[in-house]
């Protein structure tokens, strides 16, 4: 029996020969709804089984092109939405006038062309555990013998009194990176010189745990040169941050008494926004007047891990840990910001390496080997300043089904460090993202 | 020769810091071939998946050179001395690599060095 190959709308042609003629093919066919698959994985002639991967950031395009490196045989198709991603990593230096949005988006070329993995710009709907099918926004259906899902996050819209997804159109989250990111551009760009910029964090588990802090240091550069009297205040749902004392001295020697965080038990938590008039009130209802108001709201796994059944009441994903499968649904890998990891932080960077220890446990599942021993590594850069960088690393190995911090690995920038550290930091942060670029999408170092 | 300078460059990978990176590891060799010899070979899936971890800030197969440098095709034993000193008695003015060395075996830091060494820049 010839193995039925699969139909896609909209697919894009891979350039590498192999698959060019096999496509080529398929234009009679592509009319068909419904992506037939591997009904029988062993017979036919891509015996390795197919994997359909949702979701094109670090995780997903990372597990696309590793999973092809370890067996080319292997079918992959990526599913997403947007021909450019934008990634959160960097999209700081945007809000501070320090890059363009160009140079933080990415493409699918190498995946596509290099790899031979099949790129359909769609958005995954649904997914049936069962069937073993994913549904797209274009009406196909595809078969798979394993699903990979980087989903990212989405927001918890009216967790905060008044914060919906039209109320973001005038006080930006911006945590998504993309039209959010130009908008909050825009709005600290035209900003009065002497207005606050007020910036709300939830509690944890969020993206980017030291995100926020970033966030507030670069517009405080941004002011510190361009909106001298302006000033930056932090309301935050908690009393302790990633980083927090390297922050604020960074913060006090830097920007001296422009940056104002307050924490949850001096009345930082926002509890309700008005947009329109770009107010908050937090707990103890005091109310704040912003300039320009951005709200980071509380999170959850992104919507098809909820349509997988994958999340647990958290909203999160629990995955089992030398795997990255979920527990609760057989033969769906979930990988990145969704997951319930810690203590790895929900970064781009753990969702790259855990993106590799799930397409190395994919690959074994497809050949009937055993995967190798997980392990993974994470270092979150952030910049004070352009030129002022600090890190918090960390190495996290498998223990009894859990993950575990390597004691005695890891940890953060000295405190004592001096400016040329800080430097060499900010250079390597710069350093890291282009190898980090390069690795999941192929982009080439900027010329 | 002035040590401050040398060792300021440590981080960046320069010749003249290497020197300064081969010298303390030495010390570490005697202690560490023992255990070497009694533990089981790491399988080849599993140095890949160890090495992948390097790639994200190393580029893929290590082969990226930007600010951070490439590691692929450099000599075994100095990229060996060179992780097995980060680990142990990491040179003044590193950033990262200590933390991180720390974070595996001395056998998986010489497979590491082995796996990357044949790696054609």
């Amino acid at each position: 029996m010839q193995h039925n190959q699969p139909v896609l709308d909209n697919i894009s042609t891979p350039t590498a020969p192999s698959r060019r003629r096999f496509l080529h093919g398929l234009s009679a066919a592509s009319m068909l709804p419904v992506l037939a698959a591997c009904s029988a994985p062993t017979i036919g002639r891509a015996p390795a089984g197919r994997v359909v991967v949702v979701g094109g950031g670090f995780g997903g395009a990372t597990a696309a092109k590793y999973i092809k490196r370890a067996n080319p045989a292997v079918d992959v198709v990526l599913i997403e939405p947007n021909k450019r991603f934008h990634t959160c990593p960097m999209s700081n230096l945007v809000l501070a006038g320090e890059r363009t949005m160009d140079s933080i988006s990415h493409g699918y070329d190498e995946l596509q062309g290099t790899y031979g993995v099949r790129v359909v710009h769609a958005r995954a709907d649904d997914v049936n555990p069962t069937a073993r099918t994913v549904r797209l926004s274009t009406g196909t259906v595809l078969e798979y013998d394993r699903l990979l899902l980087s989903p990212g996050i989405d927001f918890r819209w009216n967790a905060i009194e008044g914060y919906d997804e039209r109320a973001s159109e005038l006080a930006p989250h911006a945590w998504r990176a993309g039209p959010q990111t130009t908008l909050l551009r825009r709005q600290l760009e035209s900003i009065e010189d002497g207005g606050t910029f007020v910036l709300s964090v939830p509690p944890d588990p969020f993206r980017c745990p030291p995100g926020p802090y970033e966030r507030a240091s670069l517009i405080a550069h941004y002011f510190s040169r361009h909106k001298p009297r302006s000033k930056v205040l932090i309301l935050d749902a908690k009393d302790n941050f990633s980083k927090q004392g390297l922050f604020q001295a960074a913060w006090k020697k830097l920007y001296g008494d422009r940056i104002e965080w307050v924490g949850l038990s001096k009345d930082g938590r926002v509890v309700r926004v008005d947009a329109a008039r770009r107010e908050v009130q937090t707990e103890f209802g005091t109310i704040h007047k912003a300039a320009v108001l951005n709200v980071v709201p509380p999170q959850k796994a992104g919507f098809i891990a909820e349509r997988a059944g994958v999340t647990d009441a958290s909203g999160w994903v629990p995955v089992h840990a030398n795997t990255f499968e979920s527990r609760l649904q057989k033969d769906i890998y979930v990988v990145g910001d969704a997951t319930i990891a810690a203590p790895m932080p929900k970064s781009g960077f753990t969702a790259n390496t855990q993106a590799k220890v799930a397409a190395a446990a994919i690959v074994a599942s497809l050949d009937g080997s055993t995967p190798a021993q997980a392990l993974w590594v994470n270092t979150c850069y952030s910049l004070a300043a352009p030129d002022y960088g600090v890190t918090v690393a960390g190495v996290f190995r498998v223990e009894n089904d859990k993950i575990i911090s390597v004691p005695n690995s890891g940890g953060l920038s000295s405190a004592n460090a001096d400016d040329s550290i800080r430097r060499t930091e900010a250079a390597y942060a710069q350093g890291w993202y282009q190898a980090i670029s390069q690795d999941t999408w192929g982009t080439p170092r900027p010329a | 020769m002035n040590l401050r300078n040398l060792t300021s460059l440590a981080p960046r990978w320069q010749p003249s810091g290497l020197l300064q990176t081969l010298c303390g590891a030495v010390a570490l060799l005697g202690a560490t071939t023992a255990l070497a010899e009694t533990t089981p070979p790491l399988s080849q899936q599993q140095v890949k998946l160890l090495a992948a971890t390097c790639a994200s800030c190393h580029g893929t197969d290590g082969g990226f050179a930007g600010p951070i440098p490439a590691i692929a095709g450099r000599p075994a034993d100095v990229l060996s001395m060179q992780l097995l000193n980060y680990k142990h008695r990491a040179p003044a003015g590193t950033t990262v690599m200590d933390r991180i060395a720390k974070g595996y075996t001395d056998e998986e830091l010489r497979a590491l060095a082995s796996h990357f060494s044949s790696i054609r820049k």
